[in-house]
């Protein structure tokens, strides 16, 4: 019935607009030109966004996903087992293992971030790749050093693998007092470089770990593998679900689209200035149609349509221009894009440098279905609004001296 | 005769000074082929108007069909000149963007009627006014005779029980004026739709039921 009617001032209203060709299309090409620009700096924004992130991807371990301890509404929410359930029960998480986090110091004072590991489960979870040595063997005082890490000590102590690290572990006696007690860790292991932050930890065995600390079973941490690249933002929301906090590659992801989604808003920002000459351009054309046809409406509403009526009709004919304007607005904006991609590319990748070569290869404008839906909706959001003051004028007409005095 | 138009002590006057109608009574029967005659200036629009439900008495009351016409209620004015009322102008007012059958449907869109049901009533209707073969044509590719022919059928297409009609031969040339007229006779005699007829032309007047004359905003005869 709704449709019925719809369908009907749609019908009425093509008339007038089949009437009228040239005069739509030029109206509704001022939103085009709107809808172009916005259509084409979007797509340059989420071309260069895509690049960043698929650069991302690639240059880290994504699906490697650490939760930790965090507090929340003033409580410490801790790594309990029964987290460590909940956390596996989460879709999409392939492997997990608890890990303990220190901070050590060498006796040369070299400082060491240290993860204790469970060397059985840890595999799954950050697979490890050696460059040198094996895996840790569990409960010894073994350690596995990152790649970056591995090469400072080499360099500024000598250590190599198979020699021992010598920590030393700060305690304090009765009175307060420090006292440093020395623990020596043999190098079993080298990690390959990652480009992450296991390049610059010493990995142990949890338990040692655990008892170096005072014999405390708490975690500090849950290193996470996630099964697929794209199921990993599921996974952080599903972690932060159960209150804790996830860190990870995933989070240059995110920082990536926080600075895109502020530059592509500014940039659409600008672009769409367009819209609004497109939209009073809409305003211009319908107040002077409904006025051309004062006597037309003044007759519809003698003949019994209801202020309501006549709204829908003017509204419906705006529809027609927000369609027409959408179509050619997509249609110009891929055209807009492509010349930003031919032209413009050249001079971008220029004037970012070496660092940003992997541009050079690509495309760096991104058309999505989502962009054209969101030019189509800007387009017609915009001739209905545009619409709605020449239509209100329209319903407000006294049809005795519309038809007396109207052209 | 059942009467279906009855006007008590309308007055309408404009910004307190241009009084249009002084203290106007008359009823008009079911059926009845009435012509309101007056020169011009005699109120006759505005009674039309009044009647019609686009303009408001000053004072004063209209009964359609046995009930009171409530002038201050928007909904109701609408209801009455979707149902109750069809219009004929002088200058035919059709729709020029529509063609022949398109405008004798265009009051049904208002009507929420199916579209089909809306197709099938507007050809009847030409047919009946004689202009089947022009259902396709549009207004400006029509005499002035057959735009008014199209606007009778417009005028008729929701069934109403009154059509007024303000001056609708004006225009036209003798001959073509005695066809619609004819035609508007025919009708209320076929469907015994009430016909209220504003003309200056008293010859006019003399092929009615009787004639309504308004002199200076009153009833003279």
């Amino acid at each position: 019935m709704i449709v019925g009617r719809l369908i009907d001032y749609l019908m009425a209203a093509a008339h007038q607009v089949a009437r009228k060709r040239m005069r739509v299309f030029l109206t509704a090409l001022g939103i085009a030109i709107g809808v172009a620009a916005v259509v084409g700096t979007v797509s340059l924004g989420e071309g260069i966004r895509y690049q960043a992130v698929e650069a991302i991807k690639e240059q880290s371990d994504l699906t490697l996903i650490e939760a930790t301890a965090d507090i929340r509404g003033g409580a410490i929410q801790l790594i309990t087992p029964a987290k460590i359930g909940e956390l596996d029960a989460i879709p999409h998480v392939a492997a997990s293992s608890a890990v303990v986090r220190e901070a050590y110091a060498t006796k040369r004072q070299t400082y060491l971030e240290v993860v204790g590991v469970d060397p059985g489960g840890i595999g799954d979870a950050i697979r490890p790749k050696y460059l040198k040595g094996e895996s840790l063997a569990p409960g010894s005082r073994q350690a596995v050093l990152g790649h970056d890490v591995a090469e400072t000590l080499q360099r500024y102590e000598g250590v190599r693998l198979g020699d021992t690290v010598p920590i030393l572990i700060r305690r304090y006696d009765e009175d307060g007092m420090p006292v440093d007690e020395e623990v020596g860790f043999t190098l079993v292991g080298v990690l390959q470089e990652r480009d992450d932050a296991f390049d610059q930890v010493m990995l142990i065995d949890r338990g040692v770990a655990q008892e170096l600390r005072g014999g405390e079973a708490a975690f500090d941490g849950v290193l996470i593998r996630v099964d697929h690249p794209d199921a990993v933002f599921g996974v952080v929301d599903g972690i932060k679900g159960l209150g804790l906090t996830a860190r990870g590659a995933f989070q240059q992801i995110e920082s990536v689209n926080r600075l895109m989604d502020v530059v592509v808003l500014i940039l659409a920002f600008f672009a769409g200035v367009a819209l609004i000459v497109g939209a009073l351009m809409i305003v211009n054309t319908m107040v002077t149609s409904v006025f051309e046809r004062t006597r037309e409406i003044g007759i519809t509403m003698a003949i019994g349509a209801s202020p309501a009526d006549v709204v829908y009709l003017v509204l419906a004919e705006c529809l027609y221009i927000g369609l027409i304007g959408g179509v050619i607005g997509d249609l110009l904006g891929v055209a807009f894009s492509g010349a930003i991609n031919t032209f413009g590319k050249p001079f971008i990748v220029a004037q970012l440098g070496d660092t940003f070569s992997t541009f050079a290869d690509a495309e760096i404008t991104l058309i999505t279905p989502g962009l054209l839906v969101l030019g189509m909706a800007i387009a017609i959001a915009l001739s209905l609004v545009s619409g709605l003051y020449p239509a209100l004028k329209a319903s407000h007409l006294n049809p005795v001296t519309a038809i007396r005095t109207g052209v | 005769m059942e009467t279906i138009i009855e006007a008590m002590h309308l007055n309408k006057a404009y910004n307190d000074q241009v009084t249009a109608l002084l203290d106007v009574n008359f009823a008009i029967g079911k059926g009845e082929f009435v012509a309101l005659l007056g020169r011009s200036g005699s109120g006759k629009s505005t009674l039309l108007n009044i009647l019609g439900g686009l303009d408001a008495p000053t004072s004063g009351e209209v009964r359609i069909d046995g009930r009171n016409v409530d002038f201050g209620d928007r909904k109701a004015l609408i209801a009455l000149r979707r149902e109750a009322i069809g219009f004929i102008f002088q200058s035919f007012n059709l729709i020029p963007a529509l063609t022949a059958q398109e405008n004798v449907e265009y009051p049904l869109l208002f009507n929420y009627h199916e579209k089909a049901a809306r197709r099938e009533r507007a050809a009847d209707l030409l047919a009946t006014v004689g202009l089947a073969d022009r259902a396709h044509h549009y207004p400006r590719e029509m005499s002035g005779g057959e735009q008014q022919r199209v606007a009778i059928a417009r005028a008729l297409v929701g069934d109403p029980l009154i059509v007024l009609a303000d001056e609708p031969t004006g225009n036209l040339d003798s001959r073509t004026r005695d066809e619609i007229f004819d035609l508007m006779r025919r009708v209320n005699r076929e469907r015994e739709t009430t016909f209220l007829i504003v003309t200056h032309e008293r010859e006019l007047g003399k092929r009615t039921d009787r004639t309504i004359e308004l002199l200076d905003g009153s009833v003279v005869s």
